[in-house]
This record gives structure tokens, C-alpha cells and sequence, in this order.
């Protein structure tokens, strides 16, 4: 994490700071109705087409191994995705024969404990943030998935747009605590 | 391959013997009937995890995940916790995850190198042989205390076939290549492609599901049947027309093997009924492996598929996934799932298995995803009086399974209940057979 104890709101921050947290906060918004109201293909256009969208495995490991205690790229992951490879995901969603999903599953998505930094390359931007998907299904299944998110959010040229280049996903359980994630997070 | 065995007897103290239930009736199998009660009823899942998981072979781990003395990887045999790990002779050996103090884990880690397993109670530790090395306070022990006879308490038999470790409780099991019996033709299929062998890629998928483990190895035996109806979105989305397989696909020919030790295996046979990833296709060479497999297998078993070992491990030859269903009581299992590649693919064509694996297999999987709907919506309704007690028909195929003349063993055809009731045929008489445990009067 890069966040240091120190860092602190003081009068350096500048409208500019406050403005670009705002973006970010409602972009998170945004996206958490898409995809609580199951609009996976317009979810999709906030992404990047050079996306990566990752969630790796995350092992129990003693403490003087915890390098290796979150999956490394190239290992087995949650998610490891291309813009391509979510779009042939979602064509599944609409397919009308997604069983998994049909009936379709009540989400709620809350995104919090936001921050943002410059990123390495100009107009872009390093966003962490804190979510927890509240899934409940059919009668009375309930599955929540909890986690952090770091994504690397790029300005466009064009249209000043954010767009969500990178996506690294560290959900909070070893064994999914889930029969699937028919979801997106 | 000789050592000196730390194994203790599981138990030196009489034990009172559970009740058995005789669950010849739960089947008429010549019929294909089956009770659905042996899906979730707790006593017999107790006497399956004596009489079904601790007799049997059950697998461990993949030898490529022990490099190194001292390298090791936790799981579960049935519901016991085991570790598996190498040691300083370079030998594999596993043992009850359970310090012979307490019975506490003495690791709680689930992959990683040590020196040795020391529990957080109360500090004995063992080394990489199970050897009890170290007793805090061990002067305070009576004069008879014996180190040497605390070890960790290690399986009864641990043997590999192809990169596959497999262990048993039993010591009275037959060696492992004879429990695996035919079923070896087939699973060379997937772990004899390459000269070199195979490797799992690092880390294992790891998710629970609240359904009988029984309906996850039963499907992966002998049902190719549910594909076209519970898969129908991913078939859809993989088919290049975007609208799903050709009707002579769907209908496709194949078969299915089912072995008289109750594993099974049914493969398409249609040249196009495929679901390996391109590269990885385009990466084999289909002649080398005709001279090296023979026709047979290159055009059944290595097509695609499913198959499942007695009793809890299967696998999916052409997408790479091998896994476990570990029991955890009757209405749960937990699913561990490792990514299998030959060892002398290219990096970029191991890398597209590993992804296509995920995107198909994995918990998120666009297959995965709606068996996890099937199992767990059977398991909730497993319990009601008349639900919990119906019978339920397991009679596509019945009659028509024989030799065929092209692969080994009974086949029945791609579309049957064959191998499921082959599976439930070894179950029965596992069930209604005491384990050594039982007939041992020590």
C-alpha cells in the first residue's frame, strides 16, 4: 500500500485534488449500478481496450513467506481478463441460457475507501479503493464478497473521460466462500 | 524406496464400532434406479467417510509442487487435514495434519518450504519425516515416554502414477496402479501427451459448494448428457458462429468408459466436437501423438471430456483441470482445482491453457458457473421427507454397454447413465463392506 499514516488533507490540496476524487468516487458509483442492474455491456465501455482485469488467488502461507502469499501473475487467478475476454463473458449473460443467472441474482456493490494518486504516466491515475458485493439469490442464498481494488485509471484525450486501464482485484477470502462469481467486481 | 516408517497404528484404543446401514436397498442398478437419500443423509455419510474415503486411494498433490527437501502442501483426505511434503532423502510422504499431543494443525500454511512442523500449542515439533524432534519440557514426560513413538501419523501407502500423488489410509489397499486398474489407458490421455510429462501451474482454485461431493464426481464420470442443456450459453459463446452447435455436433457420437473399480470417463469422438483452446491445439502435433498414444485415444479421450477416479478426483482432459471434491458433511463440498500442462509446451502456450482454464473452469468460469447452480439447487431440496426419499432414474444406456473394439473395457455410448451407475456399484459394496479398520481387532 502506498498510502502513508502521515498523508493528511492540508491546504495544499487543490480544488484539482478534490475535483478528480469526485470523478473518481462518481465513476465508482456509476459502475456499481451498472452492474447491480446487470448492464454488463455498457459496464464494459468504462474500460480501456488495453485492459487487464486480474484477481488472483490468495493463500494462507507463514509469515516469513508472505510474499508469496497473494497469486503471482501467471499463476491460477479468479479472474485474468482482456476487454475481449469480459465481452465474451458477458455475451454468455445474454445468451438467455446463463442459468447460474437466471433468475437473475439481487447484487449490491459498495465501493468506499477511496484515494487517488498520480500514476507512473501522464493522465493517468492510481485509484484504491474498498468493496463489498452483497449477493442474495433465489430463496434466501446469501454470498458476499469482500475486497480491495488498486486500478490504474486513464484520462482519454479525447473526451476527458476516465477509463479503467488496469484492474487488480484482492478479494478477501483463501477458499472462495461462493459456489461461483456470477458477478463482476 | 526404503525408510524406516514412522506410521503408528490410527488408534490403540478399542474403539466402539459405529452401526453400519446396509445400503443395498437405496439401489436397483440393473434397473438404473438409485434413492436419493445416500445424497443426504448423515449417517451414511459418516460410514462413507470410513468405509468409502479411508480404504481408497485419494489424490494428494502434483509431484511438480515439491521441488525441494522441505517443500510442502496442505489438503485433505476425506475430511482429515493431511500435509504432504518432501523430504531431506528427497522421498514424498504424507501424514495427518494433527500434532499426536492435542491434534492440533501443525501447519496451517497451504503451501510453503520448512525445516520442520512445529504445533503453536505447546511447541512439539516434527521434522520433514514426521519424526517427533522436539517436546518442550520433555523432563517433566514419564521415564517410558518415547519420542520415537509420537511421529506424525503418516498414510499407510503413497505412490504417484504420471505426476499424480495418490496416498490411502489402507494398508491393506492394492498398489496404486492396480486401483487405478483400466482407467490408466484412459487418464494417458492427458498425462502421457508429453514425453516429459506434465506440471500443475502454482496455485489452486479453491471454492465450496453446498451440495453432496457424490454430485460433482458422479457428473464428472458419466455425464456428458447435461452439456448441451446446463452449458448452453457457453456453448453458444465458444461455437465460431456465436449461436451454438451444429445439430451433428450436438448429437455427436463418443463413448463412455466405465471401470468395474468405479471410476469413469465418457469423450465425444465428432473430429469438431472440441473444446480445447486454439493454441494449445495448435500446439500439438496430432501424428506424434498417434504414433505415441495410438488413434484411439488421439480421436476419443483427448478430443474433450470428463472423467473422475474413485472416488473424489476428476478431470477434464483437453481444458487442463484437475481436481477434488473433498467432503465437508453431506450437503458440502469444497472444490480444489489445479491447472495441468505438459511440461515441454511453450511458456506463451502453457500461459493460454492456464487462462482458458479460468475463463471456462474456474469458480467464475462460463461452465463452472452453472454446474455450481445445478449441484447446490439439487442439494436444497434433498431434504424434505418425499423430495429426500425419491427415486431418481439413472437409466440412459442401460443394456447397450459392452466391448467395443476400439477402447479397453466396457463402453457404453457418449450419452448415458454407464459410468454413474459404476460409480454407485463400487459405492454400494464399499458401503456394505467393513474397512480394515473394522476387521483389525488389536
Amino acid at each position: 500500500m502506498s498510502i502513508h499514516p502521515t498523508d493528511e488533507v492540508t491546504d495544499t490540496v487543490t480544488g484539482a485534488d478534490i475535483r478528480l476524487h469526485f470523478e473518481v468516487q462518481r465513476l465508482y458509483a456509476v459502475e456499481a449500478q451498472l452492474l447491480d442492474q446487470h448492464r454488463y455491456a455498457d459496464w464494459l465501455e468504462l474500460f480501456a481496450e488495453d485492459l487487464h482485469y486480474w484477481a488472483p488467488v490468495r493463500t494462507n502461507r507463514l509469515r516469513r513467506q508472505q510474499a508469496l502469499a497473494d497469486g503471482a501473475p501467471g499463476e491460477v487467478a479468479i479472474f485474468d481478463e482482456t476487454k475481449a475476454s469480459l465481452a465474451w463473458r458477458i455475451r454468455r449473460f445474454d445468451s438467455g441460457m446463463a442459468w447460474a443467472e437466471d433468475p437473475p441474482s439481487r447484487t449490491r456493490h459498495l465501493i468506499t475507501n477511496i484515494t487517488v494518486r498520480a500514476g507512473e504516466e501522464a493522465g493517468e491515475y492510481v485509484a484504491e479503493s474498498a468493496f463489498l458485493c452483497y449477493r442474495n439469490r433465489l430463496e434466501r442464498e446469501v454470498d458476499l464478497y469482500a475486497g480491495g481494488r488498486t486500478d490504474v485509471l486513464r484520462r482519454e484525450p479525447d473526451d476527458g473521460r476516465l477509463l479503467i486501464a488496469r484492474r487488480t482485484i484482492l478479494l478477501d477470502q483463501n477458499v472462495l466462500l461462493a459456489k461461483n462469481i456470477s458477478t463482476f467486481l | 524406496m526404503t525408510s524406516t516408517p514412522v506410521r503408528r497404528p490410527v488408534d490403540r484404543l478399542a474403539r466402539v464400532p459405529e452401526p453400519a446401514v446396509d445400503v443395498g436397498p437405496y439401489f436397483d442398478l440393473d434397473h438404473g434406479l438409485v434413492d436419493r437419500t445416500i445424497f443426504g443423509d448423515p449417517a451414511l455419510y459418516r460410514q462413507e467417510l470410513r468405509r468409502v474415503f479411508a480404504p481408497s486411494w485419494l489424490f494428494l498433490a502434483h509431484e511438480s509442487q515439491f521441488v525441494k527437501p522441505g517443500d510442502f502442501f496442505t489438503t485433505y483426505m476425506g475430511e482429515d487435514p493431511v500435509i504432504v511434503t518432501m523430504g531431506k532423502d528427497r522421498r514424498l510422504r504424507a501424514f495427518l495434519n494433527a500434532c499426536r499431543h492435542r491434534g492440533m494443525r501443525v501447519c496451517r500454511a497451504d503451501a510453503g518450504a520448512t525445516k520442520a512442523f512445529t504445533c503453536s500449542y505447546h511447541g512439539w515439533s516434527y521434522d520433514t519425516s514426521g519424526r517427533l524432534v522436539n517436546v518442550p519440557n520433555g523432563e517433566d514426560y514419564p521415564a517410558h515416554f518415547d519420542r520415537d513413538q509420537w511421529g506424525l501419523t503418516e498414510v499407510a501407502q503413497l505412490d504417484t502414477y504420471k505426476g499424480l500423488v495418490f496416498a490411502t489410509w489402507n494398508p491393506q489397499a492394492p498398489p496404486l496402479v492396480e486401483a487405478l486398474g483400466g482407467m490408466t489407458w484412459y487418464m494417458d490421455a492427458m498425462l502421457d501427451r508429453d514425453p516429459e510429462g506434465t506440471e500443475v501451474v502454482g496455485g489452486v482454485h479453491k471454492w465450496v459448494l453446498e451440495g453432496n461431493w457424490k454430485l460433482a464426481a458422479e457428473q464428472f464420470a458419466s455425464d456428458w448428457y447435461h452439456v448441451n442443456i446446463s452449458h448452453a450459453s457457453a456453448l453458444m459463446v465458444m461455437s465460431p458462429t456465436g449461436k451454438g452447435p451444429k445439430t451433428e455436433i450436438v448429437q455427436t457420437p463418443g463413448r463412455q468408459y466405465t471401470d468395474p473399480l468405479g471410476h469413469g470417463h465418457g469423450f465425444p469422438t465428432h473430429p469438431k466436437s472440441r473444446f480445447d483452446d486454439r493454441v494449445v491445439h495448435g500446439h500439438y502435433d496430432y501424428e506424434a501423438l498417434r504414433e505415441r498414444l495410438g488413434d484411439a485415444r488421439v480421436e476419443g479421450p483427448m478430443t474433450t471430456g470428463h472423467a473422475t477416479v474413485f472416488p473424489n478426483f476428476s478431470y477434464l482432459p483437453v481444458n487442463g483441470s484437475i481436481r477434488v471434491w473433498h467432503p465437508k458433511g453431506p450437503d458440502r463440498m469444497e472444490v480444489w482445482a489445479w491447472t495441468l500442462v505438459d511440461r515441454s509446451m511453450p511458456d506463451e502456450v502453457k500461459d493460454a491453457q492456464r487462462v482458458y482454464n479460468l475463463r471456462t473452469f474456474g469458480p467464475t468460469g462460463i461452465f463452472e458457473q452453472d454446474d455450481g447452480e445445478n449441484w447446490s439447487e439439487v442439494q436444497a431440496t434433498a431434504h424434505g421427507f418425499v423430495s429426500g426419499s425419491m427415486t431418481l432414474n439413472y437409466q440412459m444406456g442401460l443394456g447397450l454397454e459392452a466391448e467395443d473394439g476400439v477402447h479397453p473395457g466396457t463402453t457404453g455410448r457418449l450419452y448415458s447413465d454407464g459410468a454413474a451407475r459404476g460409480f454407485y456399484a463400487r459405492w454400494r459394496d464399499l458401503m456394505n463392506t467393513p474397512a480394515w479398520h473394522e476387521k483389525d481387532t488389536r
